[in-house]
């Protein structure tokens, strides 16, 4: 089957997939005990106030034309109002995207390069110190518990040194002025990145570390390493040209293998530093009980890694002809 | 956690039943000797202890109770003391018996979950692999979709919807989540079974299904099963803490990431590191001790791999 | 040289600029400065003081109609305000029945604007209400809204649809308007100088505002707002204070506390439609073992008062200082004999008593049943998990430890608040609750809303279920009675009948404490509602530095 083709047709299952979860999902709430508007009920609404917003909202419809009319807005595209914010669900999660991006991005791609960097040292200087200190600081580090070293790290480096802002992605002084300018700004959102991508990378890159770090292993008793040894190439050389490249591939696989642990800890670090990303607005939004925004941030989850996976399968089919569906 | 690259559908089968009781003596001696699944081994034989003498303190007074424990002269957060070893949490209850019964909830929900999500994946592997076909597809494509989907936050919003939760409602919310990566494994290793001349034998001499089933082929993949039991329980225990943590965990419970979210929406996080550090801390190393526990074990199954020490 | 930019701390970002939501705390607390209602309370009296109105409200009584002129006012976008909006916001609220404001207004019959600055509301009954809870509803500009709401008149789903309405530049009357709000981030608020009150004496106070701005900054939990205040990046923090930071706070320099007593109540609810409950007399038993003086001894670390009433003694006027007490003043061992005598002169019985000498309680009892021979079964206390309010989850384990200290089976629960609301309000099975209105009105009508057998329904907020129908017409009286002095009276009749029935027992009301930084601003007053109030940010002043 040709790469295209094989694309096509995964591409199809994900939107049979998609439309799936979406049609479990809406199920779930429906039929949820006790009805959405009475959660969000303030004191003050009586109960009159409670019934005519229930059926203005179309709450007491039938599922199945609920469901139809769901449907159809999806479609084109309108994932409802949020029962909190009043505002469109599309709007707000629009508004959220760039900042998880922004991190979530930086962290994995930096904890995969590090690993591999590091994995690769660890792997050449097996059973000696260096590979021990960097194993054991991979294991300690990857088993922590995310948001417990989320709050150290505040803790020490925000808290006791004062060196990084506390918490959220930006001061809000330098932004309400007008004169700053896109370079502060930038700046600013970086020196509030740091410590939500640190606890990130930290938590990461220990994993990438031993995986690469054992298929490095695996790599160097390859028949073409010994071929390049008996040429005479010298180590530097076959260790990185040769061997690293071929030992980075299981990294990229489980990139996207653990991409679920990946987001579990992307909305996590979102909490614990207000970084007001997608993850955060998930927590928030199943904690209110806002059930068309919590509906829709984790279809978009879904939806972004099922369409990763798809891309390290592409990835890893292309680079290791061996593989083919 | 991190998917071990390892464990692919190629591990040999290791268990005829003729052998069986030899190939465990024999992979005992192998286990204790790798240095990592000793340390991994030592760290749970501490928790394990910690859940056990977790009904002591409570008995020697009750101010010690970690859920309704209350000191007739602390009601505040106070550091570590001759009364109270790790101090008092924000309502004056004793944090070291707190992080006594967190330990029992860890062992709790990571080993029941754990259990559950090997039950349900080892019997949808087996029949996945047995049955074949539309029933194989079926079953797996689901386990793909399940595996691929972050699972915290699908638990999450099955949270929020019961509304009222407690421990066992997690757990199986839990299970239900975790249990494509054992029945990939066991697939195939019932693919490579039904090939073998016993089981042939056994259809000709005509056992019922339900019985080449349940005879013969499940007590060869259970041990396989129990190998992934061990990265089951920290992906449980985990999810419970993450869970904990952002307020969804069973209220009247008290687990370690139960802890974390007092001592972080309380606004204690800056004042009092004898109540922050100590969960933290166990949560940590327990899923250290069960991930090298779980490389340890691999070691075994896998000849391939002893003498490498990770 | 311009004023500098007040810095608040909120603990959370409101949810919209849009009045009509049924909002949370944030998004009321900025709305507040934003537009603005006819009257509001004086700080030291408490009473009304015309605000957006120019004078008292004239009343009619063979009209039914009250006769209202308002000042010379602009919205912030220099348009006039006249009677028309007035008008226009009552109608509003009426004809898309907008929740919490529409109970208010729907007994309104028509409204008339004679001139520009005269409005008369004529009412189809008698509302000793709608001067405290019609008249403090905020006004909102006519070109502002009908653009929005006209189109939507006539649609299947009006009212979800005005809700929805985002609001990017809320036009007000008030002293501060919308610059931007940073999703995430913060919100900036203006001054605005065409604010009716900028200038003019309201009430002898003399109003500003004398601030440039204020910069509303977020913060996920308190102790992050804390530090900020402590390290000077922000001037006041608008939300209660919990009694652990005080000692740190108050050796602080340049930092200020304020301590005000609430118009709210925290109390035990019980279910009186099962066992035990039910019995009035179990209920007596278990007022007495409730000891709040030392609840408001341990828990609040006696920064508050103990409630014997629903409404808080604050409230002078409408508070019913003589109600019956239940336990008042007895030490641990007199309120168990007591509640022990009045059980088992109802008939309870024990199978194994417990045992009471002058040193202590000795043993519980065991097997408790009724006067029927029944049975009592096990009470479970429901209250919302530890980390949302500590004090009503540590009140609820210490009536679960003072019920089992004579022999009643009972536990304290934590849940969800999600679900306690759920169980309590619409599923109603429950034997107790523990629960607390953080924000109550100054009018008491809540205690006919609370009390009255029409609202023991889904939703309602009877939720002990209790039905008198003594108590019914009293109170049915009180929300038409026109003369003070009277509906004085009849509430505090219906307060002793409370106090004697007990479908709720009443526990404590914390005050609420607030912190701000002296070294910047001065100037803040003291409300029941906190600091955070209009006279404080009307008159707040930059220090001055020389």
């Amino acid at each position: 089957m040709t790469l295209g083709r094989y694309i096509t047709k995964r591409l199809v299952e994900i939107a049979i997939v998609f439309f799936v979860i979406l049609t479990i999902l809406f199920l779930l709430f429906r039929l949820a005990p006790g009805d959405p508007v009475s959660r969000m009920v303030d004191p003050n609404m009586t109960a009159s106030d409670v019934e005519a917003l229930i059926a203005q909202m179309g709450l007491d419809r039938p599922i199945g034309i609920q469901y139809l009319a769901y449907l159809k807005s999806v479609i084109k595209g309108d994932f409802g109002h949020s029962l909190h914010y009043g505002e469109p669900v599309a709007a707000i999660i629009w508004d959220r995207l760039p900042n998880t991006v922004i991190l979530f991005t930086s962290s994995i791609v930096l904890a995969a390069l590090a690993g591999v960097f590091l994995g690769k040292v660890a792997s050449w200087h097996k059973g000696r110190a260096a590979d021990s200190f960097l194993t054991v600081g991979a294991l300690v580090t990857h088993t922590m518990f995310l948001p417990w070293l989320g709050l150290i790290l505040i803790w020490v480096f925000a808290y006791q040194l004062g060196w990084f802002p506390i918490n959220g992605m930006m001061s809000e002084e330098i932004w309400m002025k007008p004169e700053s300018g896109l370079l502060l700004k930038s700046l600013d959102i970086a020196h509030h990145l740091v410590l939500p991508l640190a606890t990130l990378f930290l938590i990461h890159f220990g994993g990438y570390l031993l995986i690469m770090r054992s298929s490095m292993l695996e790599t160097l008793k390859e028949d073409y390493i010994l071929t390049a040894k008996a040429k005479g190439l010298e180590e530097r050389v076959i260790r990185d040209h040769h061997a690293a490249p071929n030992a980075a591939l299981p990294v990229v696989t489980s990139v996207g293998l653990s991409l679920a642990f990946s987001i579990n800890g992307g909305a996590l670090t979102e909490t614990v530093f207000s970084w007001p990303g997608i993850g955060r607005e998930l927590v928030i939004s199943v904690t209110a009980l806002d059930y068309p925004l919590a509906q829709s941030c984790f279809l978009l989850i879904a939806a972004v890694v099922l369409v990763a996976n798809l891309v390290v399968d592409v990835l890893y089919a292309y680079l290791d002809p061996r593989i083919r569906y | 956690m991190m998917v071990s690259t390892k464990a692919t559908a190629e591990t040999p089968d290791l268990y005829p039943p003729a052998n069986r009781v030899r190939a465990i003596a024999q992979n005992w001696s192998v286990f204790r000797e790798n240095p990592l699944g000793r340390i991994g081994l030592g760290l749970l034989v501490v928790f394990c202890s910690m859940a056990l003498c977790s009904f002591i303190p409570p008995m020697v007074d009750p101010m010690y109770h970690p859920m309704t424990g209350v000191d007739p002269h602390i009601l505040s957060s106070t550091g570590p003391s001759p009364s109270h070893w790790l101090g008092t949490d924000f309502m004056g209850r004793d944090i070291f018996s707190q992080l006594l019964a967190g330990a029992r909830v860890a062992f709790l929900v990571g080993v029941s979950a754990a259990f559950m999500s090997i039950l349900f994946g080892t019997l949808i592997g087996v029949f996945a692999g047995y049955w074949g076909k539309t029933i194989d597809a079926l079953l797996m494509r689901t386990a793909d979709i399940i595996m691929v989907l972050p699972t915290l936050l699908m638990v999450l919003i099955l949270a929020s919807l019961f509304g009222q939760l407690n421990m066992w409602i997690i757990v199986l919310i839990i299970a239900f989540f975790r249990w494509p990566g054992v029945s990939r494994v066991i697939r195939a290793q019932t693919l490579t079974l039904k090939t073998r001349p016993f089981i042939e034998a056994a259809v000709i001499s005509g056992a019922s299904h339900t019985r080449v089933i349940f005879w013969h082929i499940m007590p060869n993949v259970l041990p396989l099963s129990f190998l992934y039991m061990t990265f089951r329980v920290t992906s449980a225990i985990i999810i419970e803490a993450s869970l904990a943590f952002l307020g969804f965990g069973d209220p009247s419970a008290v687990s370690w990431g139960m802890m974390l979210q007092w001592v972080y929406k309380t606004g204690h996080m800056f004042r009092a590191p004898y109540w922050l550090l100590p969960p933290g801390i166990c949560i940590s190393l327990i899923t250290l001790s069960f991930y090298l526990l779980g490389r340890a074990m691999e070691e075994v199954l896998d000849p391939r791999l002893r003498g490498e020490h990770l | 040289m311009p004023s500098p930019i007040l810095k608040v701390g909120l603990l959370e970002e409101p949810k919209s600029l849009n009045p009509w939501r049924s909002s949370d705390a944030w998004s009321s607390r900025i709305l507040s400065l934003i537009y603005q209602p006819l009257y509001i309370r004086d700080p030291e009296s408490l009473e009304f003081v015309p605000w957006l109105a120019d004078s008292d409200p004239v009343y009619d009584d063979a009209a039914i109609s009250y006769r209202i002129t308002i000042r010379d006012a602009r919205w912030s976008d220099g348009e006039p305000l006249t009677s028309e909006d007035v008008a226009y916001t009552a109608e509003l609220i009426k004809a898309f029945r907008i929740p919490r404001y529409y109970a208010n207004w729907e007994f309104v019959d028509r409204v008339e604007t004679p001139d520009k600055h005269t409005i008369v509301f004529y009412l189809s009954s008698r509302r000793a209400t709608f001067t405290t809870r019609s008249l403090t509803t905020p006004i909102v500009s006519r070109r502002e809204w009908e653009p929005i709401a006209g189109p939507l008149r006539n649609t299947d789903a009006p009212l979800p649809a005005l809700l929805n309405h985002p609001l990017e530049r809320p036009v007000g009357s008030g002293p501060f308007s919308l610059v931007e709000w940073k999703r995430g981030g913060y919100l900036h608020l203006r001054r605005n100088d065409r604010f009716f009150g900028k200038g003019r004496t309201i009430n002898r106070r003399l109003l500003g505002p004398y601030l440039d701005g204020i910069l509303f900054k977020l913060y996920g939990t308190s102790d992050t707002a804390v530090l900020a205040l402590k390290k000077g990046s922000l001037d006041m923090f608008w939300w209660g204070i919990q009694p652990g930071y005080l000692k740190g706070l108050a050796e602080t320099d340049h930092i200020d506390l304020h301590s005000n007593e609430k118009s709210a109540l925290y109390y035990l609810g019980l279910n009186l439609r099962k066992p035990p409950f039910s019995d009035i007399r179990f209920r007596r038993a278990v007022a007495v073992l409730v000891d709040k003086d030392f609840i408001l001894d341990r828990l609040l670390q006696g920064h508050g008062v103990v409630m014997d009433t629903i409404v808080p003694p604050g409230n002078r006027f409408w508070h019913s200082a003589h109600v019956p007490l239940h336990g008042k003043g007895l030490t641990r061992i007199e309120r168990a004999k007591t509640a022990l005598g009045i059980l088992r002169d109802a008939g309870y019985r024990w199978e194994v008593p417990p045992r009471i000498d002058d040193r202590g309680i000795r043993s519980a009892g065991r097997k408790l049943t009724d006067s029927k021979g029944n049975p009592v079964p096990p009470i479970t206390i429901l209250t919302p998990p530890a980390d949302y309010d500590p004090m009503r989850a540590q009140a609820g384990i210490f009536i679960q430890e003072w019920l089992k200290s004579i022999g009643l089976s009972a536990t304290a629960k934590p849940i969800s608040f999600s679900s306690l609301s759920e169980q309590v309000r619409v599923r109603r099975e429950f034997d107790a609750f523990i629960h607390g209105y953080g924000n109550l009105s100054l009018d008491p009508d809540y205690v006919r809303s609370f009390f009255h057998s029409r609202f023991d329904r889904i939703h309602g907020r009877n939720t002990s279920g209790y039905r008198n129908p003594e108590f019914d017409s009293l109170s049915d009286l009180s929300a038409s009675t026109m003369d003070r002095g009277d509906r004085q009276q009849l509430l505090h009749r219906m307060q002793r009948m409370i106090a004697g029935d007990l479908p709720w027992i009443p526990l404590y009301n914390p005050h609420i404490i607030e912190a701000v930084r002296t070294d910047r601003f001065t100037g803040w007053v003291d409300m029941p509602v906190g600091i955070g109030n209009w006279w404080s940010f009307c008159q707040l002043k930059p220090v001055d530095r020389r």
